[in-house]
C-alpha cells in the first residue's frame, strides 16, 4: 500500500476518543452546541491516522498486569481495520448530524461525552488482541450504550431500554469472559505458557483447539462465546432489546444499532472463526444466524413505526452476517466482512433518513407517512439508493454479499446434503421479506402522500449529508463491487478465512444455483408486496402470542426477580444486628467451606499433637473459658471472662516465643476491658432470658464457623510456599543486616512489609473517620 | 466511674504508663514493642483519664479551655483527629523521602553511632520515622473512636 506508518499509531487512535470525551464539558463551555464538530474532527483524526495503518499488519503491546501476563496488546489487520474505519469514518458523520439532530436538546455534554468513549471503546475492541483489554473494551461500549439509549432520563421508556440494553449485553459479556478465560486454560496446553494474547492463540489454531478437545472445554467455550456474541448482536432470541434501544436519539440508533456496538457479536465472531472453525462451528452459527435473519425480517414486516422496521430489519442483517461467519466454506467469510461493510453503508444512511423524516415531518408512523418524494427529494435519492441495498436488487451494494452467502448455503446444503439443504431454502424465505419490507421503506417516499401530513420543511445542511455521503460510498461500491474488494475488502476477509481464496463480486453472468435463489427471493418479494397489508396483519397476530414474545419472558423474569428479592430482604437484613451477622458468618463459611470441597483439598495426616503439656494445659482453659463467657450470668462476668480469655491466648503467645504478639494481645486487652466498661455503664443489668431456638441457632452457627476456621488454619499452613520454614528462616537470616533491627516482627512490620503496615494504618484512619461521619450524620438526621 | 479511688489510681498510674509506652516505642526495633503496641498502650493511658473525668479532664487538670457544644467540635476531640492526621501524614512523607535518593517507596535504612555518652552505641533506624506515624495514628484514631463513642 502507498501509505505505512509506525502501528503504535494504534494506541493513539485508542487513547484520542476517550481523553476528548474527558474534555468536552470544558469544550461545551466554549462552542456550546459545535462540540459535536469538534467530536466529529475527533473521529476524523482516528478515521486519517487509522488509514494510514492501512495495508500494515502488526502487533504492539505495553505491560499491563505483567504478573498475570496481561499486556495492553493492539493488533492491527485488515479485519480490525475495516471495523475500527467503519466506527470512526460512521462516527465522524454522525457528529455531524448530531449537530443538526440535537439542536436545542439539555444535556448534550453528557451525550457527546458518551458518544466520544462509545467511539473510543468500538475502536479498543477492534484493536485489542489482549483478551482482558477485549473484555474491557467490551464491556464498556453495553456502559457507553446504556447512557446513550438513555438520554432522555425523564422518559420512562427510554430508561426501561437502556436497562434492557445494559442487563442483555453486559450479562452476555459475562459469558464471553468464561469463554476467554477456557481459550486461557487452553494456550497452556496448546502454546507452552498460558497467555491472554489473542495473536498468539490464532498463530496456533490446530493446537488451540486440540488443547480445548482435549479438556473438554471446545463445545462449553464455543456455546459461551456464542451466547455472548448473540447477546450484543441482538440474535434470537436476544434480539427483542433492539427494537427497544430504538428509544435513543436517531444519530445514536444510526451509530450503535446500525454501524458499531450491534456488530461487535459479529466482529468477535468473525475473528475466532479461524481459531474455532470446526462442524459443530457451523451448525451452532449457521443455524442461529439463518433464525434470527428469519424471524426479525418476518417481524420487521409488522412494525407499525419506521425505527422499529430499521431496528428489526438491523437484527435479521447481523444473522446474515453470523450466518456467512458460520459456513466453513470461504464464501462465508467473504460474505459475513463484505456484508458488515455493505450493511453499515445502507443502514447507516436510513437511520439518519428516518431521523430527517421524524423531524421535518414529525412523526415516524408508518403509516401516516407517503409520497415525501415531493418534499424532500435528495432525501427519496439517497434512500432509493440505501433501500434498494438494503433489499439486494442489483446493482446496488447489499446484492453482492447477500449473493455470497447464497453461494456459501448453496455450497454446504449441496456438499451436506439431506438436512444442510434447509440453509438455502431457508436464505431464501428470509430475503423474501428483506426485500418485503425494503419496498415498504421506499414506499414511504412513493405513492400517495396521506391527507393527515401537514408541511415537510427541507432538512438543513447538516441533517443531509452525511447520509449522502454514506449513500454516495454505497453506490459506489454497488457500481465497482470488484474495485472494493481489490482494493480493501479482499485484505479484510483474510484474517477471518479458514482457507486461502481469490474473493470475486460482480454482476452474474450466467445462470447458476446461487443466482436462481437471487432472482426466487427478489420475485417473490415483488409478487407478494401488493398483498403486504395481509401480510402484516397476519405477522402481527403470531406476533401478539405473549409466549413467543422474548419480550414477555424479560418482563416475567425482572419482575420475578423483583418480587423475590422483596421478599428475601425482610429475612436477610431485619434491622437486627444479630440477623446480618447470622447471615454474613453463614455465607462466609458456606463459601469457604465450598470453595475446599471444590478445590479437592483433604486434610494432612494426624501425626500426634507437637505441643508441649503447657501449652495443652492453656489452650483447656482457654476452652473453658469460652465457655463460660457463653453462660455468663451478667455482662459484667461476661466482660470479665472474655478477658480472662485474652489473657490466656497472650500466655500461649508467650510460651510459643512471640512476645511482640503477647504484649499487643494484653495491652489491645486492657483497651477491650476498658471500653467495655465504659459501654457498660449505659447497658441496663436486664440480661434477659435464653430462647431455645435462637440459642441452638447460634450454637451451631459457632460451631461452623469455628470449623471453618480451623480447617482454613490446617489447609493454609500445610504447604508454605518454598517448602517448611524457608519464609521465617529468611526474615530471621535478614532482619538484622536489612533492617538493622533484632525485633524480627517490628523489622518485617517496619521494614520489609512498610507498605502493609502504611494500609493498616490508614484502616484506622478511615475507621475514626467513618465513626465521626455516622455520628455527625446521624445527629443531623434527629435535629433536622 | 468516677470515683476518687479511681481519679487518684488514674493520677499517679497515667505518667508511668506513658513512660512505658514510649519506651516500648523506642526499643521496637530491638526488642518486643513497636508503634503499634506503643500507641495502644498510650491509647490505653488516655482512656483510663478519660473515663475518670470525662472529657472535662483538661479543665479538671487546670488548662482553661472553652467546652463545645458538640463532641465533634470539643478541642480534645480535634485535637486527637489532628493527631492520626499528622500520624498518615509522618508516615507517608517519611515514606517519599527516599524517592528523592532513586529508591523504592518506603525504602528504610540505618546508621549505628559509636561513642555516644552514658549509651555508648545507638542505632539510628529511618524505620522510627514510620513507627512514629504508626504510633501517631493509632493513638488518635483510637482516642477519636472512643471519645465520639463515649460521649453517646
Amino acid at each position: 500500500m502507498v501509505f505505512s506508518s509506525e502501528p503504535a499509531v494504534a494506541f493513539l487512535v485508542v487513547c484520542l476518543p476517550f481523553l476528548a470525551a474527558a474534555l468536552v464539558p470544558a469544550v461545551h463551555r466554549a462552542v456550546g452546541e459545535r462540540t459535536g464538530y469538534v467530536g466529529a474532527a475527533v473521529a476524523l483524526v482516528c478515521f486519517g491516522l487509522l488509514a494510514t495503518l492501512v495495508g500494515t499488519e502488526a502487533t504492539v503491546s505495553v505491560p499491563w498486569i505483567p504478573a498475570l501476563d496481561v499486556a495492553f496488546e493492539l493488533h492491527v489487520d485488515g479485519w480490525a481495520l475495516l471495523f475500527a474505519l467503519l466506527a470512526s469514518g460512521i462516527g465522524a458523520l454522525v457528529f455531524t448530524y448530531s449537530v443538526g439532530y440535537m439542536h436545542g436538546e439539555r444535556g448534550l455534554v453528557r451525550y457527546y461525552a458518551a458518544l466520544l468513549a462509545f467511539m473510543g471503546s468500538i475502536l479498543g475492541v477492534a484493536l485489542s488482541a489482549d483478551l482482558i483489554a477485549l473484555f474491557l473494551f467490551w464491556e464498556l461500549t453495553s456502559v457507553c450504550s446504556f447512557l446513550l439509549i438513555g438520554h432522555h432520563t425523564e422518559d420512562a421508556a427510554s430508561r426501561y431500554a437502556a436497562r434492557m440494553a445494559m442487563i442483555v449485553t453486559v450479562g452476555g459479556g459475562l459469558f464471553v469472559l468464561v469463554g476467554f478465560l477456557a481459550l486461557f486454560v487452553a494456550s497452556g496446553s496448546a502454546l507452552g505458557t498460558e497467555t491472554f494474547s489473542l495473536v498468539a492463540m490464532l498463530e496456533e489454531p490446530d493446537a488451540m483447539r486440540a488443547a480445548l478437545r482435549e479438556a473438554g472445554l471446545f463445545v462449553p467455550a464455543l456455546l459461551l462465546l456464542a451466547v455472548g456474541a448473540a447477546s450484543k448482536s441482538a440474535q434470537v432470541p436476544l434480539h427483542f432489546w433492539l427494537p427497544n434501544a430504538m428509544e435513543a436519539p436517531t444519530p445514536v440508533s444510526a451509530f450503535l444499532h446500525s454501524a458499531t456496538m450491534v456488530k461487535v457479536g459479529v466482529y468477535l465472531v468473525g475473528r475466532l472463526r479461524p481459531l474455532l472453525g470446526s462442524s459443530e462451528w457451523m451448525l451452532l452459527f449457521a443455524t442461529l444466524g439463518l433464525a434470527t435473519m428469519t424471524i426479525t425480517a418476518v417481524l420487521a414486516v409488522a412494525a407499525s413505526d419506521v425505527k422499529e422496521l430499521l431496528a428489526y430489519s438491523t437484527a435479521s442483517h447481523l444473522g446474515l452476517m453470523i450466518a456467512g461467519f458460520g459456513f466453513t466454506v470461504p464464501y462465508g467469510a467473504e460474505a459475513g466482512v463484505f456484508h458488515l461493510l455493505n450493511h453499515a453503508l445502507f443502514k447507516a444512511p436510513l437511520f439518519l433518513v428516518a431521523g430527517i423524516v421524524a423531524h421535518e415531518a414529525g412523526t415516524r408512523r408508518i403509516d401516516e407517512l407517503g409520497g415525501l418524494r415531493h418534499d424532500l427529494p435528495v432525501t427519496a435519492l439517497i434512500t432509493v439508493v440505501a433501500a434498494l441495498g438494503m433489499a439486494g436488487f442489483p446493482p446496488f451494494n447489499g446484492f453482492y454479499s447477500k449473493e455470497l452467502l447464497f453461494e456459501a448455503a448453496y455450497e454446504v446444503g449441496h456438499a451436506a446434503g439431506g438436512l444442510a439443504w434447509l440453509y438455502p431454502v431457508v436464505a431464501v424465505f428470509a430475503s423474501v421479506f428483506t426485500v418485503l419490507y425494503s419496498l415498504r421503506f421506499l414506499a414511504l417516499f412513493f405513492g400517495t402522500r396521506p391527507e393527515g401530513l401537514g408541511t415537510v420543511h427541507r432538512p438543513p445542511a447538516t441533517l443531509l449529508v452525511p447520509p449522502a455521503v454514506l449513500a454516495a460510498v454505497a453506490a459506489v461500491v454497488g457500481i465497482a463491487p470488484q474495485f472494493a474488494v481489490d482494493g480493501f475488502v479482499g485484505w479484510a476477509v483474510e484474517p477471518t478465512a479458514i482457507e486461502a481464496h481469490e474473493m470475486h463480486a460482480g454482476l452474474p453472468t450466467s445462470l447458476s444455483p446461487p443466482v436462481l435463489m437471487s432472482v426466487a427471493a427478489i420475485g417473490g418479494g415483488a409478487l407478494a408486496y401488493p398483498f403486504y397489508a395481509g401480510v402484516r396483519d397476519a405477522v402481527r397476530a403470531l406476533a401478539s402470542v405473549r409466549a413467543l414474545r422474548p419480550n414477555w419472558w424479560y418482563d416475567v423474569a425482572l419482575a420475578g426477580l423483583d418480587s423475590g428479592s422483596a421478599r428475601l430482604i425482610p429475612a436477610v437484613q431485619n434491622g437486627l444486628l444479630r440477623t446480618y451477622v447470622t447471615w454474613v458468618l453463614g455465607a462466609t463459611c458456606a463459601l469457604a467451606l465450598a470453595g475446599y470441597a471444590a478445590a479437592g483439598v483433604s486434610i494432612p495426616a494426624y501425626d500426634g499433637v507437637g505441643v508441649s503439656l503447657p501449652i495443652v494445659l492453656i489452650l483447656v482453659v482457654a476452652v473453658l473459658v469460652a465457655v463460660a463467657v457463653a453462660v455468663a450470668p451478667s455482662h459484667i462476668a461476661g466482660v470479665l471472662t472474655v478477658s480472662i480469655l485474652g489473657v490466656m491466648i497472650a500466655v500461649f503467645y508467650v510460651l510459643t516465643s512471640a512476645p511482640d504478639l503477647a504484649l499487643t494481645q494484653l495491652v489491645v486487652e486492657t483497651l477491650a476491658l476498658l471500653v467495655f466498661l465504659l459501654v457498660l455503664e449505659e447497658i441496663p443489668e436486664f440480661y434477659g432470658d435464653i430462647e431455645t431456638g435462637p440459642a441452638l441457632r447460634d450454637a451451631g452457627l459457632s460451631l461452623v464457623v469455628g470449623a471453618t476456621v480451623f480447617l482454613t488454619v490446617l489447609f493454609t499452613t500445610r504447604s508454605p510456599p518454598g517448602g517448611g520454614e524457608s519464609i521465617a528462616r529468611y526474615f530471621t537470616e535478614h532482619a538484622v543486616p536489612g533492617g538493622g533491627g533484632t525485633n524480627v516482627v517490628n523489622v518485617i512490620l517496619v521494614d520489609f512489609r512498610g507498605f502493609d503496615t502504611l494500609g493498616e494504618i490508614t484502616v484506622i484512619a478511615i475507621a475514626a473517620v467513618a465513626v465521626l461521619a455516622l455520628m455527625t450524620m446521624r445527629d443531623g438526621g434527629e435535629t433536622t | 466511674m468516677t470515683t476518687v479511688i479511681m481519679r487518684t489510681t488514674a493520677r499517679v498510674v497515667v505518667p508511668i504508663i506513658l513512660i512505658v509506652s514510649i519506651s516500648l516505642f523506642l526499643q521496637g526495633h530491638n526488642l518486643p514493642g513497636g508503634g503499634f503496641i506503643g500507641g495502644v498502650l498510650a491509647t490505653t493511658a488516655f482512656a483510663l483519664v478519660y473515663i475518670s473525668y470525662g472529657l472535662d479532664f483538661p479543665r479538671v487538670l487546670g488548662h482553661e479551655i472553652e467546652p463545645a457544644e458538640r463532641v465533634f467540635e470539643d478541642p480534645i476531640v480535634v485535637a486527637y483527629r489532628r493527631t492520626f492526621l499528622l500520624g498518615l501524614v509522618i508516615a507517608i512523607g517519611g515514606g517519599l523521602v527516599p524517592i528523592l535518593f532513586d529508591l523504592p517507596f518506603l525504602s528504610q535504612t540505618y546508621v549505628i553511632l559509636h561513642d555516644v555518652p552514658i549509651y555508648g552505641e545507638i542505632e539510628l533506624a529511618s524505620a522510627l520515622v514510620f513507627d512514629l506515624g504508626v504510633f501517631l495514628v493509632v493513638v488518635g484514631g483510637l482516642l477519636t473512636v472512643l471519645s465520639v463513642v463515649g460521649a453517646e
